[in-house]
């Protein structure tokens, strides 16, 4: 299994009278909340941990896109991937991803992760995604255009890393007389797809045919992950092949200490600061962004979400978070990455409030002394028709 | 009179939900963004003295055709189409916030259509001092507090479903997809609009309420100020609802006004 540090690069400073005061975390959160002194702290802080995960030996580091959030004030992910790809020598850079219908025109998504792949020396993941709900009120997206402007950006993307241009592209959404970007990627085709998904039946079905990597969305019950992995299998095979593990991520805080119980005492208040402050007011689903069905099905799953949750046992229960002893925690995740059948395991090291020192302590005990027995477990390869599609296994 | 009918007529090749009912001249009815296509009890009023015609707009209830659908002219030239089917025209219009919006839009395009209009809270009009409250926020709590002056009047189990367990949850859910899909952005608004309203020349009631947080009042002073022959009336103790909240004299006004104005031929 291979080890990826998440940083999703949270604000850990809101005020005492949050709770009452606001209703979200999210959109409409006055900026005036937004300390620069501090974000410049706070910047260079998170990106020194990412780096970190290098000198430790992960396979990879994640950033992500949102805007407008406290939750992640990370609104573009390219700057960082970017960033990165100097600052850092051998992990593989995910950035996952891109919100392709915020992108206008979409191509410039082509070129930003070519020029992160050339740079890094063709070390980027490249993240393709619809999109958080959030994101369609911050920036006034109509989501019920989500799906098809996804598709097609991803289409046309995929295009034109891989067509000779220029060529013309005259789509629903995008109209484009020149499609011809400089750079092209340095890993050929191109970079490895992975999209992320919350669980939809369209995006799990989506990126199954298209071969692609599924990154399941955190902070669900075990079981929603469980359901929609064994969806993605299900899918791959009504499109001829088995899905290798290396196409699936389980995305999921960990912490990890000497014993359980000092784990517990040091994190139990930033991870419950993350799912009240930060997840508060998360609009998972504004309409048309999925289909009804969906929308109905992703509803009951958020009966069980994270934010819902109150006590460390429902938090075990569940899987939300992986937090204990080295013994502990490797134990964990060796038997729910069998049961999932997933391949790559982003871990969220830092969390919410989580302070510097912890999420150092953190990252360099789970390198020590859980990451070998995760790295050790290694998978069939991929089939050829994923090699063939653009996928590759770092070396 | 008899009970109304639904079927489930073609609109230019798209299959709708339309149900038709009461006695007298037709009454073309056109529904708001909470997709009131059930028949309600201030349609049975207003079919005391018209026939009255409630069609689902494309994506509500069990009409097709949303993806046919790119802004609010793809419904106005709907309108169109499903007059000529129906062989209705010049009718009187009763469109109640994002039917409001559709019936102007309906009455610039084709205005021999359009004998009257009832504009009730239209949406349509952005006026910047007037700022529109959030109508797609998933709390359904929130929502009502939104739309009603009265959160807890007795017509808000009619209006809208109560959580996410009610049965008319997905019904709900395609209307709010169906409403985003031409009122997202720009908001519940055409910003070409204010300067077509002079084009609107047949009789306008314009009824809003005093309290309605989602479309303020100030949009109604607008509009009567650039449609040429519109009158507006403001009920007090009553929110967007209107129709809900206030059924009793919406219908008693709305009849009032149809019967005794002359319609444009």
């Amino acid at each position: 299994m291979r080890c990826f540090a998440f940083h999703l690069m949270p604000w850990d400073r809101l005020p005492a009278d949050f709770d009452t005061r606001y209703e979200t975390a999210w959109t409409w959160l006055p900026n005036r909340l937004y300390d620069p002194q501090h974000g410049h702290t706070l910047y260079n802080r998170y990106l020194d941990e990412l780096c970190l995960a290098d000198e430790l030996g992960f396979d990879g580091v994640c950033v992500n896109e949102h805007h407008q959030s406290a939750y992640g004030t990370m609104p573009s992910p390219n700057l960082m991937g970017a960033i990165l790809a100097r600052q850092t020598r051998r992990v593989k850079i995910a950035v996952i991803g891109n919100a392709l219908p915020l992108y206008n025109p979409v191509t410039r998504v082509a070129e930003e992760f070519a020029m992160i792949d050339v740079i890094s020396g063709g070390r980027l993941i490249a993240g393709l995604v619809v999109g958080g709900g959030p994101e369609y009120y911050s920036f006034s997206m109509n989501p019920t255009h989500a799906r098809a402007m996804f598709q097609e950006g991803m289409d046309l993307i995929l295009r034109a890393w891989t067509e000779p241009g220029p060529f013309e592209h005259y789509g629903e959404f995008w109209k484009l007389k020149y499609v011809n970007p400089w750079p092209r990627p340095l890993q050929q085709p191109h970079p490895p797809v992975w999209i992320p998904g919350a669980g939809s039946r369209e995006t799990i079905e989506l990126v199954a045919a298209r071969r692609f990597g599924y990154m399941g969305i955190p902070y669900f019950h075990i079981d929603f992950f469980q359901r929609n992995f064994d969806l993605f299998r299900e899918a791959a095979q009504k499109n001829g092949y088995e899905a290798s593990p290396y196409q699936l991520g389980w995305l999921c805080p960990i912490y990890v200490a000497p014993t359980d119980a000092q784990a517990w005492e040091e994190y139990e208040p930033h991870l419950f600061y993350f799912a009240k402050q930060l997840l508060k007011g998360l609009v998972v689903l504004p309409p048309g962004y999925t289909s009804v069905r969906s929308i109905a099905g992703i509803h009951s799953a958020l009966s069980k979400f994270l934010s819902t949750v109150q006590t460390r046992q429902q938090v075990e229960e569940g899987a939300y978070a992986i937090v204990g002893s080295p013994a502990t925690v490797r134990d964990k995740l060796l038997e729910y990455g069998r049961r999932l059948g997933v391949g790559n395991l982003l871990g969220l090291f830092q969390l919410g409030t989580l302070p510097a020192d912890l999420t150092r302590k953190n990252m360099e005990l789970f390198a020590r002394e859980v990451m070998p027995a995760l790295q050790a477990v290694s998978h069939a390869p991929l089939p050829t028709p994923l090699a063939a599609s653009g996928w590759s296994v770092p070396s | 009179m008899s009970s109304p009918q639904t079927s489930f007529p073609q609109v230019a090749g798209t299959k709708i939900q339309l149900t038709v009912g009461g006695e007298g001249p037709p009454l073309l009815y056109l529904h708001s963004a909470g997709g009131e296509t059930e028949w309600m009890p201030f349609h049975a009023a207003l079919a005391r003295q018209f026939t009255v015609y409630l069609p689902a707009h494309p994506g509500f209830a069990d009409s097709k055709g949303l993806d046919q659908v790119r802004d609010v002219a793809d419904l106005a030239w709907h309108y169109v189409d499903f007059l000529a089917e129906q062989r209705l025209g010049p009718v009187p219009i009763v469109g109640f916030s994002l039917g409001g919006w559709i019936a102007m839009e309906l009455a610039i395009l084709r205005p021999q259509l359009v004998s009257h209009l009832v504009l009730v809270c239209p949406a349509g009009v952005r006026v910047p001092d007037a700022p529109m409250g959030e109508l797609f926020i998933d709390d359904l709590a929130r929502l009502r507090a939104l739309l009603f002056h009265d959160p807890d009047h007795p017509s808000v189990a009619l209006a809208m479903p109560r959580s996410l367990d009610d049965p008319r949850i997905l019904h709900w859910l395609r209307a709010r997809e169906a409403t985003a899909r031409v009122g997202w952005n720009p908001y519940l608004h055409n910003p070409r609009l204010p300067k077509h309203l002079r084009r609107i020349t047949c009789p306008t009631l314009i009824l809003w309420g005093q309290h309605d947080r989602l479309l303020p009042p100030r949009i109604g002073q607008f509009l009567v100020e650039q449609i040429p022959s519109a009158q507006l009336e403001i009920f007090d103790a009553c929110g967007h609802m209107l129709p809900f909240e206030q059924t009793e004299r919406f219908v008693t006004r709305t009849i009032q006004f149809l019967t005794a104005t002359p319609g444009r031929a």
